[in-house]
């Protein structure tokens, strides 16, 4: 190897033949993916989070939640995602298209969060509930104590204020990052189905084949 | 392409070593200091996983952030700045003439280091991206991209200033490693941080990015240590060096399309994944090649330094034949998303390039310095508790994922029991972090003390006997 222009040009193509296809060729490939008009309902889907939701997603992106939940469910086959109750169909790009930042995971030392407000609707925890639990933490969950401030009550409760279950003469007031956060996790649901997801035909471009 | 490695003759100080001072100093000081924050750091990240309460009552130290800190601190800290050092000083010398843009490198390592702690405040503040390996807040990312350009300038300049026509093994994995991190970075900074792609495009750009960092610019930075280290130290040739562009060229239009394999399963065009599994299978052939070009490093007796060279490649090897194994669509549906993807990422980092690093630092500081290291008891029990901190950390990750894995695979095992099986072996990686560590600070001591002692002799006396300053094995 003693030609210097030759060596450069084979570095600039072994990295522009890698960038031109995963990054440009994607992009063609899918990046002009939009939500879904679903003639029937006469919505569009996903739908676009609310702001209280959006903002959510800042504070799970701070806190650096993903570091140990993902946000995609693979296929029934593949892995015990359904069984364990994730998620009736596996992601697809189209569920990802309203979210500012994607943060897929990839460490589940907890459960894969894609579903995981219609498994606390179905189970009918609401936001208070799920703030008591961030602030509480259970099994391998830390606790997130410093999210509110927890002081006694003195005279009428604030508005909004949380109570902890056994510590009755105690009120639990959640920031606004909290609210957020708990608005951010309770509107996570992809369920609806789009043609690429339809079962049992095969999935469309944008989504893992069958 | 075939030609000898420079041999043992060659003068041991020269003006080469000179004119890199300045630079190498500010790059292997801060290395060093990063690599000691960065493995506190790791060490607290590593606590959480099994202690969830450790430091969570703040906001600035959860888990999340303490990860994306520890990861930034050792990556772009350490190995980038210790990296650079390596890449320069072989550059220099391989090159034969002394350092062209000493003082433009230096600048550029203050910046970078500069920049790199407001960065990793702006992550404990809050600000991380998100994105593993790139984890920095944006507002500090374009001038680490000018940092690095300044610095990776004077190994530019050395290799196109080269008083040989022919080049070797070790100037191709610098010279790859210096050109592609500004390219990748800079692409990767735009699409995800400042014109952000659409929806799931970001995760593939992210895993493009990630595995160019560390397969084409950290692993270069180790394996041109250990391409140079081997002959230079052992006084024999490469085995089967024919084959040695083979494997840069492999590994360069090949690695860079392996990061599909994180993606298997996910929410992204199949072909992504597919060619992810198709470029880890071929890297193969890269891996086994490097294997026999410089497996007379497990057999060259008397030097501390080809055994942190040899553990290095061991781990190199190893995470490439691990690699592989998971990205088998059948492993990667039960291992995936399991400690065992964090044990090849430490093996990789914490073990291939780390080592070869360590090894590259231990011979180059005293021909920089013109000085013998003060301790080499220190420097054996560096080696001995980094070696055993690898074991058990990888090891203890390995069980780990393997454990929570088959729990994963049970839909009726709770989150709650996994965290308990998992939990002794969380332990041992945290004893091989704990160990990590002590080894470091056992650098970072003889490093201080190489630089504060008055040399006892001048160097060119010292250096008549090169062997006086090798690290003698035992």
């Amino acid at each position: 190897m003693k030609s210097s222009p030759l060596f450069f040009f084979c570095l600039f193509a072994a990295l522009g033949i890698s960038l031109s296809v995963f990054v440009f060729g994607t992009n063609a490939q899918y990046g002009g993916l939009g939500p879904f008009a679903d003639e029937n309902e006469g919505a569009t889907f996903p739908q676009q989070p609310l702001g209280l939701a959006a903002r959510g997603l800042l504070v799970y992106q701070d806190l650096g939640c993903a570091a140990c939940h993902t946000q995609q469910v693979r296929r029934a086959d593949f892995g015990t995602d359904k069984e364990r109750g994730w998620g009736e169909r596996q992601s697809v790009a189209r569920d990802y298209v309203y979210d500012d930042r994607v943060l897929l995971g990839d460490l589940r030392a907890g459960p894969d969060l894609t579903n995981f407000g219609q498994r606390a609707a179905n189970r009918g925890q609401d936001a208070a509930q799920l703030m008591v639990f961030l602030h509480n933490g259970q099994g391998a969950m830390p606790a997130y104590p410093f999210l509110f401030s927890k002081h006694k009550i003195v005279g009428q409760p604030i508005p909004g204020a949380l109570t902890l279950p056994g510590r009755p003469s105690y009120e639990l007031v959640p920031t606004p990052r909290v609210q957020a956060l708990a608005a951010y996790l309770l509107s996570l649901k992809s369920d609806h189905d789009y043609p690429e997801t339809a079962r049992p035909q095969p999935a469309a471009p944008g989504g893992e084949k069958k | 392409m075939t030609e000898v490695p420079p041999t043992a003759a060659q003068p041991e100080v020269s003006g080469i070593d000179a004119s890199a001072r300045v630079p190498l100093l500010l790059l292997l000081g801060s290395a060093i200091l990063w690599l000691i924050a960065g493995g506190v750091l790791a060490l607290v990240a590593s606590i959480q996983l099994h202690t969830p309460e450790f430091l969570g009552g703040c906001a600035w130290f959860t888990y999340g952030r303490m990860q994306a800190a520890q990861e930034t601190a050792l990556v772009y800290g350490w190995a980038v700045n210790a990296g650079l050092a390596v890449a320069l000083w072989l550059l220099a010398r391989l090159g034969g003439g002394p350092m062209r843009g000493a003082g433009l490198a230096a600048v550029g390592a203050a910046f970078w280091n500069l920049a790199l702690t407001l960065g990793i405040a702006g992550i404990f503040a809050g600000d991380m991206t998100g994105f593993a390996f790139l984890q920095m807040p944006a507002y500090v990312q374009p001038a680490m991209l000018v940092a690095y350009a300044a610095i990776a300038a004077a190994g530019v300049l050395a290799w196109t200033g080269r008083r040989t026509a022919f080049t070797y093994a070790t100037q191709w994995y610098a010279v790859a490693a210096l050109f592609i991190f500004p390219w990748v970075f800079s692409v990767a900074q735009v699409l995800l941080l400042f014109v952000p792609v659409h929806g799931t495009l970001q995760s593939v750009v992210a895993a493009w990015f990630g595995q160019n960092l560390t397969a084409l610019v950290l692993a270069p930075f180790a394996l041109a240590a250990a391409y140079y280290l081997l002959p230079k130290i052992s006084g024999r040739v490469i085995g089967h060096y024919d084959y040695a562009g083979h494997a840069f060229w492999v590994l360069l239009f090949v690695g860079g399309w392996a990061g599909g394999r994180h993606l298997i399963g996910g929410p992204v065009p199949a072909w992504i994944a597919t060619t992810g599994i198709v470029a880890t299978m071929l890297l193969l052939f890269h891996f086994t090649v490097v294997a026999i070009n410089l497996a007379g490093v497990f057999t060259a007796r008397g030097s501390t330094v080809l055994r942190f060279a040899a553990l290095g490649l061991a781990a190199y090897v190893l995470g490439g034949l691990l690699d592989a194994i998971t990205a088998a669509r059948s492993m990667a549906k039960l291992v995936q998303f399991t400690y065992i993807s964090s044990a090849q990422a430490q093996l990789l980092l914490g073990g291939a390039v780390t080592f070869a690093i360590f090894g590259a630092i231990y011979y180059l500081a005293p021909r920089l310095f013109g000085k013998p290291w003060p301790s080499s008891a220190l420097i054996r029990a560096h080696f001995g508790a980094a070696a055993l901190g690898l074991v058990l950390n990888v090891g203890g990750l390995l069980v780990a994922g393997w454990i929570q894995a088959g729990d994963l695979a049970q839909p009726a095992v709770a989150f709650t029991a996994i965290a308990a099986d998992t939990r002794p072996w969380l332990f041992a990686a945290t004893a091989g972090q704990m160990l990590a560590l002590l080894g470091a600070l056992a650098l970072a001591v003889n490093f201080a003390r190489l630089l504060l002692v008055r040399a006892k002799q001048p160097a060119e006396t010292l250096f008549r006997a090169p062997a006086a300053l090798e690290v003698p094995a035992s």
